[in-house]
């Protein structure tokens, strides 16, 4: 089966820095991928430049066998391919209900002409509405449809991105350190709850975290950057044995 | 002993409130809902201006086979006399030119959105507010409207009417049915998915993007209906002075209308209005106590504008998201969770709560 995701050769300079060198690499559809590395390795950088935030300098980059590198960030979305952002980024001061709704793509409601006419985009909003209430009941979120985003503890907004997420025709997620700042036992819950997630809805998941244990029980491959190159890639097991691997996080 | 007109003083603060209202109502929907920094608002207001004086005395005077330039002093002349001929003419004349205000600043609007985008979000204030400088220049200097003089002779669509208290009363019920409506219209284009996609732009313009919004074709829509409405505004303006120039449109004009927004609440229609209100009415009241004691000590017209930065002070000291702060979009779909059947609870008894007192109060004898 032809991956769901595909990188190939991609390069990423910042004026002399080199954030991304020549790097490859597959996700499989309904996989859960890892992608570890220590600060500063080029992890966010790679998840930039596929979501279409800044072009590669060189190489390509394939979604569902679709060329996606070039695209704007607002037209990979809609391809199916979402993401989060290590620092989480909400609508912070629209509630947790609006932050659900507003996600659908090319709402008859968006249009100047039909928004003032409720009836025109009735139908479709108590769709929406009825899609995003059990959303938030499967993650738990349901009692606070009312309140703020700002509101919300760090763990329930981390979930809402993800809820956000799948309120759009997302297939494939690349999650930003998705436990960051959460201590190790949050850290396993959110995992496992993203384990199930990928066998409940069946998504893809590409996940960064730069702490290897806690993400070693939940995936079934990683990839590890170092310095914007590919250092090392394998199951778990194989890159916890890669003296590489040992190596640069040591060495940090 | 000097008798104040009531009446006059209320019909003419009406009416600039309604112009001021419809302004800050605009702006509020670009920097309260879509979070784009309008420094420009004016430019808008003048482009509705300009256009309804110069459409409505071209008709008139070419309707009359009447061929003077519209700067001319023969047109002025000219104007008052067919201005009270034919009321079919000037109501449908002031109609058309509301229309075309609309459209024309509104298309402007749409336009300028496209240069901003290349120099980025942080700058598209600056770049509207020196597109209205550069417009009042250039039209100081343009002919055609009458330089720094301006035009004047702008038809009032009453004029035909004589008795002037009549006249005005009908022109600021106009206006401020006007008002109405389009706060209406304003309402219903917020608690709609346009509005919500329009704050969340608001709140992250790049999360927004992310999450699949076309950002720069809802800004533009905005711009269109923002800059629409206030070239309806300076359309009301033109008719409502009967003549225009140049030194009208200073950039003053778009702060007082954010010192309106700000005061009144961002990201609220009502409190665009009521800080409208507030600061329309402080400024026709100091022209009229200049005019009913002249020769006072200090000239009020100095201290207006003390007076409205101390109010604002305070406002946003006590309360900082102004008046009547930002709420949530309702949509229909807040009808399928439960919370808001209890926020309805909830305000139905804070609404029926004064009466319970007042009821108490009269049960147990005080
Ligand atoms: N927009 C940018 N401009 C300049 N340098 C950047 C930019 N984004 C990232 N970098 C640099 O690229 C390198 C990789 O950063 P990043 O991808 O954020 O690492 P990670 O997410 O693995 O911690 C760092 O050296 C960082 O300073
Ligand atoms: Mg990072």
């Amino acid at each position: 089966m032809a991956p769901i995701l595909k990188v190939v050769n991609v390069t990423k300079y910042f004026g002399g820095v080199r954030a991304l060198e020549d790097v490859s690499l597959d996700v499989e559809k309904r996989a859960m991928v890892g992608l570890i590395g220590p600060n500063g390795s080029g992890k966010t950088t790679l998840f930039n430049v596929i979501t279409g935030f800044y072009p590669p300098d060189r190489g390509e980059v394939y979604f569902k066998g679709r060329r996606i590198d070039g695209l704007n960030p607002n037209e990979i979305f809609k391809l199916g391919l979402v993401r989060t952002f290590q620092n989480p980024r909400l609508f912070f001061n629209m509630s947790v209900w609006e932050n659900m709704l507003v996600i659908p793509q090319d709402q008859k409601g968006e249009s100047l002409l039909k928004a003032p006419f409720t009836r025109l985009w009735l139908n479709e909003e108590m769709e929406i509405a009825k899609k995003a209430s059990s959303l938030l009941k499967d993650f738990g979120l349901k009692d606070f449809v009312i309140n703020k985003v700002s509101d919300l503890s760090g763990a329930h907004i981390k979930l809402l991105e993800s809820a956000r997420g799948l309120m759009g025709k997302g297939e494939m997620f690349l999650l930003d350190e998705p436990a960051a700042g959460v201590a190790h036992t949050d850290a396993h819950k959110i995992f496992s709850f993203i384990r199930r997630l990928r066998d409940e809805y069946g998504l893809t998941f590409f996940i960064i975290e730069h702490r290897i244990e806690v993400l070693m029980d939940y995936v079934e491959y990683v990839y590890v950057l170092h310095n914007g190159r590919l250092l090392s890639q394998g199951t778990p097991e194989e890159v916890m044995r890669d003296p590489k691997v040992i190596h640069a996080y040591i060495g940090e | 002993m000097i008798t104040f007109d009531v009446i006059g003083f209320l019909l003419s603060w009406f009416t600039f409130f309604s112009i001021y209202a419809i302004l800050s109502m605009s702006l509020n929907l670009e920097v309260g809902y879509a979070g784009m920094a309008n420094f420009g608002k004016v430019a808008f207001y003048g482009i509705g201006a300009y256009v309804s004086a110069y459409v409505s005395m071209s008709i008139f005077l070419s309707l009359a086979g009447l061929n003077y330039p519209l700067y001319s002093l023969e047109a002025t002349m000219a104007m008052v006399k067919l201005a009270s001929q034919n009321p079919m003419l000037n109501v449908s004349v002031f109609i058309l030119t509301l229309i075309l205000a609309f459209l024309i600043a509104g298309a402007i609007g749409y336009v300028i959105m496209y240069p901003t985008l290349r120099v980025g979000p942080a700058f598209f204030g600056i770049t509207v507010l020196s597109f209205g400088e550069l417009l009042r220049i250039f039209l100081r200097h343009y002919e055609p409207t009458g330089a720094t003089y301006g035009l004047t002779g702008i038809p009032h669509p009453f004029a035909w009417i004589e008795d002037v208290f009549v006249k005005n009363l009908l022109f600021t019920s106009v206006t401020l049915i006007i008002l109405i409506l389009l706060f209406l219209y304003a309402q219903r284009l917020v608690n709609s998915p346009l509005g919500r996609t329009m704050l969340a732009i608001r709140e992250d313009e790049i999360a927004a993007l992310c999450m699949g919004k076309d950002v720069p074709k809802v800004k533009g829509k905005v711009l269109f209906i923002g800059s629409g409405m206030a070239g309806i505004a300076g359309c009301i303006l033109a008719y409502y002075i009967g003549s225009i120039n140049p030194n009208i449109f200073v950039p003053t004009v778009t702060f007082d209308v954010w010192a309106m927004m700000i005061l009144g609440g961002i990201g609220n229609n009502k409190g665009a209005i009521v800080g409208a209100g507030i600061i329309t009415l402080v400024d026709r009241a100091t022209a009229a106590i200049n005019f009913v004691f002249p020769g006072l000590i200090i000239d009020p017209n100095f201290i207006r504008w003390m007076i409205i930065g101390l109010i604002i002070i305070l406002v946003l000291l006590f309360k900082p998201a102004g008046l009547i702060p930002q709420t949530y979009t309702w949509t229909p779909a807040w009808k399928i969770v439960k919370p808001l059947e209890e926020k309805a609870k909830r305000r139905r008894e804070k609404l029926l709560s004064p009466f319970k007192k007042i009821s108490k109060w009269f049960l147990m004898g005080g």
